[in-house]
């Protein structure tokens, strides 16, 4: 609670700064210099005392002895801890409100083929769960559709902002398929066959477009969700693939490779160290699902998913580590960086295990050159926190998003925290 | 050759191995107890000692027959003692968990009726469900199994210790106080799930005049019972009609059963406490308790404790007040506060709970660490017994690889009563004895299977192509055994399906 308090006064006193410095200098001010702080860059060794400077909502440079420009607002983060923001890779945040209300709920779509369905344009910006988010260091986010078997395109969002919109990083990011579950040990499982049926419509339906674009033919009758596929096909669009269980996430491989897919996606859970060398042989990326989950089998290891992302980091294989995505999950999408954390304490390097929520997710989804990391010409979104943010134990103090301080005061929970500390305090029941 | 090894099995655990080659088993009912050494002493950790004690740097832990004899710096112990060298590591009471569904047999809910006083968890402790020895390995050793919240009054709780391979009567913990488990807000009103036949009540004011109207047909029940004249005058008088359930209302009333009743909202929460004033009695705990912070005076006044989830929100309408900052608020409020789970998988990282409680709202670690081990002791009656580590109490306790809030940290190893019943070492060579016997059992399937178009030798012809392939036809069978053929009981995933279906 000290520690709260005093970062609000600390806030109170920048903001004073801030007012002064506008007073007197408004050009300059458009450089923000972070000073004091240990940088945790994550591409790169950390820097005792190192400077970040930010302007135009990018980051300029980084470094211990770079020079403070004149008039550039300059915030002291002594004794704090600079770290780019969780980049998370896998999560319905923005489309869930109150996961027993229905009327609140747009996560999953009816039918089985969905591929015109795109997630962000139901993301509610005012969504309770984004500051929540914001306030764990979750700053970005991968949004995706969940209903059918093709589900839709996904997109990597800013998490605060005004519109879906203007908070979109990466859109589309992915096409998402689910792969059915029984397809693992049947060879003509119906929903796989819908699946190729689609695919194999989808790809005659754009030969047919083209051929009618150079007169050579009549134009295909309009169909959205052949359509929506063609960026898919073209290999412009990554096909993310969620599947759990050792032998459909097997099948899966096998087909997406019979597909000739050129940019796949693994989503899938622990199971999916057991593919660990096919995965870095063919270098598929892997979003690890479910470090807290039980072991899929009962006589296994108490430790199974645990360790999951050694193994795959092991292997050698690209990785990013999210939660399980289930209903409790989008609301504590906060707690991200503990599962890399507990992954660590089961094997995985603690680099790695900061990478895994940071760089590598940014990378996965295609948006390594902004998101991931504090390097010159990213954005600037990043969070000053007391200690080692995938220790539970930490508290993140200070928060910027693209270069503008975010008033975590906002935040619905530290406001009922707040009020009822201030009445208990009073001490009138 | 099944009936060997197992012939084998039981001869090994026959002649209690001696404690560095005790290895538990997958299966409860074949996992012989730890033995118990007569004495045990832990050198060179950090003690956690959850007491005013504090925090030891480089202490010794001394056990004596199950229990603690001395915490200290360089204890003396005798010749025979087994020596635990944990320089580096850090010791803290055994983990308590309040609310856990984890190893009921047949359903948490006897949802028939709002009050269902009557029925006993007792009766159907699933001793050998895995999340029991899974626990162990993340530093649980007590639990309080309770019922669901399907109804305002769900039946009778059961506290047990983690003895993995205990027999159901032996694995409750006789020392912890009776208890029953009561449900306010949206699930006894049956807000979040289809009814076709709904029941009194659907509403918040419903559910407290359920409950009013129990209480005092409990209250007229103990009376009926306590004037019926005894000896002759009582001779010629029909007595009252025992009753279960009235009878299980009244030993709450007269303070005999403790109420841990889950609840949501400061109304409901309001609103029980005064109906438990009128009958004069004191709630002993809320569960989850989301709204606990804004009533925390009201509920340190009244004497209720709280068992929490720090950081679960927005899946009802009911928890969107919910905040991570409430263990935090409450504990300054002077409420005896405790971290739960609630589900069997949190169970086993409740030290990152209650990093949480550091994290939001700056309880300091020692206190933290309390809010899993002491005060949840004290909620359930227990306090004396476990939860801290003091002279007298029940060697209950973990062995930490680091800082026990620490997500890098990991246990090493479990103790409840003075026996080791979880240990890295024996877990790892229980997973080579599974690994050995899945081996083995697959190629008597393989052999067996090979055997087959021998017999019918005339008609397989065509498959013999395939089985002339062993290697690809062998990978496939183990993949569909993988896919199909989890191997949990119903009672171990029971929760996880309840949960899923009724968001809790």
């Amino acid at each position: 609670m000290t520690n709260i308090a005093s970062s609000m006064i600390t806030r109170t006193r920048s903001l004073l700064i801030v007012l002064v410095l506008l007073l007197a200098a408004p050009a300059a001010a458009e450089i923000t210099a972070l000073v004091g702080a240990t940088v945790h860059p994550v591409s790169s060794a950390p820097i005792q005392n190192g400077i970040v400077l930010i302007e135009d909502g990018r980051i300029q440079a980084i470094g211990a002895d770079i020079a403070v420009p004149d008039g550039a607002l300059v915030i002291d983060l002594a004794g704090l801890h600079l770290y780019p923001g969780f980049v998370h890779p896998a999560t319905q945040l923005g489309l869930t409100e109150i996961s027993s209300v229905p009327g609140s709920v747009d996560t999953t779509e009816m039918g089985s083929i969905n591929a015109a369905l795109r997630a962000e344009v139901a993301v509610n910006h005012d969504s309770a769960l984004l500051p929540v988010a914001i306030a764990g260091g979750v700053l970005n986010a991968h949004v995706m559709p969940g209903g059918g078997l093709i589900r839709g395109t996904s997109a990597v969002l800013r998490l605060n902002g005004w519109s879906w919109e203007e908070m979109i990083v990466q859109s589309p990011a992915a096409m998402h398929l689910a792969f059915p579950a029984g397809a693992a040990d049947d060879k003509d499982n119906d929903d796989l066959a819908l699946i190729d049926e689609t695919l194999d419509k989808a790809r005659h339906w754009h030969a047919a477009e083209a051929a009618a674009g150079l007169g050579q033919a009549p134009r295909p009758a309009r169909n959205d969700q052949l359509q929506a596929l063609g960026p898919l096909l073209a290999g412009e669009v990554p096909l993310m693939i969620h599947v759990n269980g050792i032998s459909a996430i097997e099948a899966a491989l096998d087909w997406a490779q019979a597909q000739q897919f050129e940019r796949i996606i693994l989503s899938a859970n622990a199971d999916v160290q057991y593919a660990a060398e096919r995965l870095a042989a063919e270098d598929i990326p892997v979003i690890l699902r479910g470090v807290y989950n039980m072991p899929t089998r009962r006589w296994e290891a108490y430790d199974m998913a645990y360790v999951a992302a050694a193994r795959l980091h092991q292997a050698g294989v690209r990785f990013a580590i999210g939660d399980s995505g289930g209903g409790m999950d989008v609301a504590n999408a906060r707690n991200l960086p503990f599962h890399a954390g507990t992954a660590a304490a089961h094997g995985l390097a603690k680099d790695a295990a900061l990478k895994s929520v940071t760089l590598w997710p940014a990378q996965i989804l295609g948006v390594g050159d902004r998101l991931g990391s504090i390097e010159p010409g990213k954005q600037a979104s990043l969070f000053a926190a007391t200690g080692d943010p995938l220790e539970p134990m930490s508290q993140i103090v200070r928060v910027w998003i693209d270069g503008d301080e975010y008033d975590l005061g906002m935040e619905r929970h530290r406001r009922l925290y707040e009020r009822y500390r201030l009445h208990q305090q009073a001490g009138s029941p | 050759m099944r009936r060997m090894t197992l012939a084998l099995a039981v001869a090994v655990f026959v002649s209690l191995p001696a404690l560095a080659d005790w290895t538990p088993d997958i299966e409860a009912w074949n996992s012989a107890p730890p033995p118990q050494p007569e004495v045990v002493i832990v050198r060179g950790a950090t003690v956690w000692t959850a007491t005013d004690e504090g925090i030891l740097e480089n202490a010794d832990l001394l056990i004596r027959d199950g229990r603690i004899a001395a915490i200290g710096e360089a204890i003396r112990a005798p010749a025979n003692a087994l020596e635990i060298d944990a320089a580096g590591m850090h010791v803290t009471p055994g983990i308590i968990d309040a609310h856990s569904h984890a190893a009921i047999i047949g359903g948490v809910n006897e949802s028939s009726n709002i009050s269902t006083a009557d029925v006993r968890i007792r009766d159907v402790i699933d001793a050998e469900s895995i999340n029991i020895y899974r626990q162990l390995a993340g530093g649980v050793t007590t639990i309080n199994l309770l019922h669901g919240s399907a109804n305002a009054i769900g039946g009778q709780m059961a506290v047990i210790k983690m003895r993995w391979g205990a027999s159901p009567e032996a694995l409750v913990f006789e020392a912890a106080r009776p208890g029953i488990k009561f449900a306010l807000g949206e699930n006894p009103k049956q807000s979040n799930w289809r009814n076709d036949t709904p029941r009194y009540p659907q509403t918040r004011q419903g559910v407290e005049q359920v409950i009013r109207e129990m209480f005092q047909q409990a209250a007229d029940y103990r009376a009926a019972h306590e004037n019926h004249p005894r000896g002759r005058a009582g001779r010629d008088r029909v007595p009252p009609r025992p009753n279960h359930r009235l009878a299980a209302v009244a030993e709450v009333i007269h303070g005999e059963r403790d109420v841990h009743s889950h609840a949501y909202r400061a109304d409901e929460m309001l609103a029980l406490m005064r109906m438990a004033e009128q009958f004069d009695f004191t709630i002993r705990t809320f569960q989850h308790v989301l709204e606990g912070y804004k009533i925390g005076p009201q509920l340190a006044a009244h004497g209720a404790g709280a068992s929490v989830f720090i950081d679960w929100w927005a899946f009802k309408q009911e928890a969107i007040d919910a905040i991570a900052f409430n263990p935090a608020l409450m504990h300054e409020a002077g409420v005896l506060t405790g971290l739960h789970s609630d589900n069997p998988e949190l169970a086993r990282r409740m030290n990152l709970e209650a990093a949480k409680a550091v994290r939001y709202g700056g309880v300091d670690p020692h206190t933290a660490l309390k809010m899993i081990t002491a005060f949840p002791a004290d909620q359930l009656g227990v306090g004396d017994r476990t939860g801290r580590l003091a002279r007298g109490l029940d060697a209950d306790f973990v062995i930490w690889n680091g800082h026990p809030l620490s997500v890098y940290s990991r246990v090493e190893q479990t103790w409840v009563d003075g026996r080791r019943y979880f240990d890295r070492a024996a877990d790892q060579r229980m997973r080579q004895a599974l690994a050995a016997e899945h081996a083995e059992l697959l190629a008597l399937a393989s052999a067996e299977a090979s055997d087959e178009p021998d017999d019918n030798a005339a008609n397989a012809a065509p498959d013999d192509e395939s089985e002339a392939e062993p290697a690809p036809g062998q990978r496939r069978r183990v993949m569909s055994f993988a896919t199909h053929l989890t191997g949990y009981r119903a009672s171990e995933l029971d929760h996880d399906q309840y949960c899923i279906l009724h968001d809790h």
